[in-house]
């Protein structure tokens, strides 16, 4: 066997640096329950809100960061082939959202609550997966975020028992209120650099 | 359409190195500790396959605002292929793509040097890449510009590429650079990358003026996506 080609090598990685686009962004990019921004919400499921704040080195805002949010439907199917489920999975969910942060570092995505699921690993915890871009960072920050609901589901998760104890609950958002449409908002703050007992864990791509 | 499913770990040979000097963001926005290690699963090989729908192509000519409203500089062309890793066209794929105008300044209310705008030029546009994984932009050629408190480092003409493919772990940031110019070998950025073989594919290609026809000249750029295929296809 040979392969079409001989294999290339991703091309390397930069920053977005300080002047990417606010025009890029539309009403409705931070919402995971949407086809499109200007959709109406078709997700079936719970709705909720994940909000937080990006900070950085000494626990100043993160201002203008992206964040880019990819989660499983409310059944824990992806739709996507590497899903072995997903022609099943919701087709009114899709799953990806964009948001950006204020001057306070503030961000917000509206999505439904993630369902568990079982994969090579075990048992998945509903989980949010976020990637943080900016400027001055030179790569993607990846991680991924937990609902404190799921205790149970929490401390078996293979990825977030791959963490020391003590730095777990970095990752898990907790309850914030109802938002505007009544439905539950999860929050936590997202420390891109700090003391080893602060500092976000981020996971190796 | 055939999906990647090995994503062997980036080489950080070939991957920008940080901090940065004169560049303070690189030092407070990156974490100190390692990033812990996960297996691959299905929640990091999949992701959208079709992003078309949110982030909405159409807007690939940078260098026309309106009919008769052309920028200033000198008008180019930036195309190329998206592959993966094995050499295979990565197919709707969204491109993302900003820069400064010729004088080196970003319609950006952050960008507030004393260059000249241009009426004319936003500078951002987005495409899909096609069946054979193409993409192209016509626009026109940035200027360099000074990077403040940086002691006297100018960032060479370059342009900023976001790439989004049919999976998280296909995700792209990069910045695409001019041929020959002076500023390149100074840049921090751009020798953040330890690998020299790296760093030189940050830089486009010359399209020979022979090769082109019309008012835009050109410049070739692939752009190469993480992604392999454990099962090479027959
Ligand atoms: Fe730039």
């Amino acid at each position: 066997m040979s392969r079409p080609n001989a294999p290339l090598v991703p091309t390397a990685w930069a920053t977005i640096g300080p002047f990417f686009p606010n025009t890029f962004f539309r009403e409705g990019d931070n919402d995971l329950t949407r086809m499109a921004p200007d959709a109406p919400p078709t997700a079936q499921g719970a709705p909720m809100w994940l909000t937080g704040r990006v900070l950085q080195e000494g626990g100043g805002p993160c201002v203008n960061a992206v964040l880019e949010a990819w989660q499983a439907d409310a059944a824990g199917r992806f739709r996507h082939p590497r899903d072995p489920d997903w022609q099943q999975a919701d087709p009114g969910f899709h799953g990806w959202g964009r948001a950006w942060t204020d001057a306070e570092g503030r961000f917000a995505f509206r999505t439904i609550i993630p369902g568990a699921y079982r994969d090579a690993t075990g048992p998945r915890a509903p989980h949010i997966n976020l990637a943080i871009i900016g400027s001055g960072i030179m790569g993607r920050l990846a991680t991924t975020i937990f609902l404190p609901a799921f205790a149970e589901a929490n401390a078996a998760d293979p990825v977030l028992a791959s963490l020391p104890e003590a730095l777990r609950p970095l990752l898990v958002a907790q309850p914030d209120g109802l938002a505007e449409d009544g439905a539950p908002r999860f929050s936590l703050d997202l420390l891109l650099r700090g003391d080893a007992a602060t500092e976000t864990p981020f996971f190796e791509d | 359409m055939q999906h990647p499913d090995r994503f062997d770990p980036l080489d950080p040979a070939t991957q920008p190195v940080v901090p940065i000097p004169g560049y303070p963001n690189t030092q407070r926005r990156n974490p100190a500790r390692a990033p812990f290690r996960r297996v691959l699963t299905r929640t990091e090989l999949t992701g959208p396959l079709d992003l078309s729908q949110k982030l909405r192509p159409g807007d690939d000519n940078l260098a026309m605002l309106a009919p008769g409203r052309a920028a200033q500089g000198q008008l180019i062309h930036v195309g190329g292929r998206v592959l993966d890793e094995d050499g295979r066209p990565v197919a709707g794929a969204i491109v993302e793509l900003w820069q400064a105008n010729a004088g080196g300044r970003y319609f950006h209310p952050i960008d507030q040097r004393d260059a000249p705008l241009d009426p004319n030029f936003i500078g951002n546009g987005r495409t899909r890449s096609d069946a054979q994984g193409r993409y192209g932009f016509f626009t026109i050629k940035p200027g360099a510009y000074p990077v403040p408190d940086s002691g006297r480092w100018w960032r060479p003409p370059h342009i900023h590429i976001s790439v989004l493919g049919p999976g998280s772990l296909m995700r792209l940031v990069t910045q695409m650079y001019f041929p020959g110019d002076p500023l390149n070998g100074l840049d921090r950025i751009l020798n953040s990358v330890p690998d020299l073989a790296a760093r030189a594919r940050c830089i486009a290609a010359s399209v020979l003026p022979t090769e082109i026809a019309g008012d835009w000249l050109g410049y070739t750029h692939d752009l190469v996506l993480r992604g392999r295929h454990a099962t090479p296809p027959l």
